[in-house]
């Protein structure tokens, strides 16, 4: 999904002398990523201490994986594409401990259907979740806040987060649109509705 | 029945990637939280230390010199010192059809077609010094019924 040839970015040349051994490379190349990648994490799970072990698992299989980097695409995509991964994995390991959690509890009384990651514990850590735009956001679907995200704090296009997330173009690009209207929805000032103009009647 | 050209409302989308739009500047008004500094360290140590370590572009050379050692290595067992000295066995068995193929040439009586008398003195004395005296006793009976008159020295005939 990431084989198109595309001009070489000047992440990517930087990632390319990390991966001849240029250190000094990888410095400047995550001083340029680590912001927008820990908020694209931490908004997606919306824990801090989840989004901080995502984070180190994002760069530490990048690191693992140098040797096989080839340029090829932007280094957005690459990074991301990594991110995406280990992110549907905290998802499904999520889904999966929560399922083992109410099997072990089979007696208790039934809980209502919420991941553990939007628990009140997990939450609470979120501390940022003050404003109306983010609590919008918290509330998309995962893939549209993913693809909001994206193109959020990378300025990827639609193509990009069709590639990073692995899907259609076309689907892509419905979850952005979905996204785009909720929050623009968010953003509208509550309306007080007017009221209505006495009527007078002249008999 | 007049048909009238259905409006059609602005798309979000198309607005919202044009860029500049008032849902981008609001996000980027929000608050931006960073990585905390434990975080940058780790990430920032694993990878200098992966970099001073082996070279990536090392890795298959590495790996081609454990081959070829290895490889190396089971030749020399297979193909090493026994079978160096099987190899130098069959050439002696050869050598022996081969000698007495040309015996009676190599041991003529004939002066003319033997070895010179130094030469062969020589070889009987070496065969002496290996301790190998019945076969320099043969030899040297053999060297003086071709050279009787020849004066052999005490080398080659003492046992």
């Amino acid at each position: 999904m990431l084989g198109t040839m595309e001009p070489l970015d000047e992440d990517a040349q930087l990632m390319s002398r990390y991966r001849d051994g240029d250190a000094g490379a990888f410095t400047a190349l995550y001083a340029r990523h680590k912001g927008p990648l820990y908020r694209y994490l931490l908004r997606q799970v919306r824990n801090a201490g989840a989004a901080a072990d995502l984070f180190q698992e994002v760069w530490s299989r990048l690191i693992a994986n140098r040797a096989r980097y080839e340029a090829r695409a932007k280094f957005a995509t690459y990074l991301f594409h990594i991110a995406h991964n280990c992110t549907i994995d905290f998802f499904r390991r999520d889904r999966a401990m929560s399922r083992a959690a109410r099997s072990e509890d089979a007696d208790a009384p039934p809980e209502a259907e919420v991941p553990e990651y939007q628990r009140p514990d997990g939450i609470a850590e979120y501390a940022e979740q003050q404003s109306a735009l983010l609590a919008a956001l918290g509330a998309l679907p995962q893939e549209q806040r993913e693809a909001f995200l994206l193109h959020e704090e990378t300025g990827l296009t639609i193509e990009e987060i069709a590639r990073v997330t692995q899907v259609g173009l076309e689907t892509a690009k419905s979850r952005l649109r979905y996204a785009v209207r909720k929050l623009k929805k968010a953003l509208l000032p509550v309306q007080i509705p007017a009221a209505r103009p006495l009527r007078t009647r002249t008999i | 029945m007049k048909n009238t050209p259905t409006r059609i409302p602005p798309d979000d989308l198309d607005e919202y990637l044009r860029g500049g739009s008032a849902l981008s500047r609001h996000y980027r008004k929000e608050s931006a939280p960073m990585p905390p500094h434990t975080l940058d360290r780790g990430v920032l140590q694993l990878s200098r230390e992966t970099a001073n370590g082996r070279s990536p572009c090392l890795a298959p050379l590495a790996f081609a010199a454990s081959v070829l050692l290895s490889v190396a290595m089971v030749l020399a067992i297979v193909f090493g010192p026994q079978t160096a000295r099987r190899a130098e066995d069959a050439p002696r068995l050869v050598r022996v059809v081969a000698r007495a193929d040309t015996k009676p040439r190599l041991y003529s009586s004939d002066p003319q077609r033997a070895r010179p008398p130094s030469v062969w003195l020589a070889d009987i004395a070496a065969l002496r010094r290996d301790g190998r005296d019945s076969e320099a006793d043969a030899e040297f009976r053999r060297f003086r019924s071709t050279y009787p008159g020849y004066s052999s020295g005490r080398a080659a005939t003492l046992p």
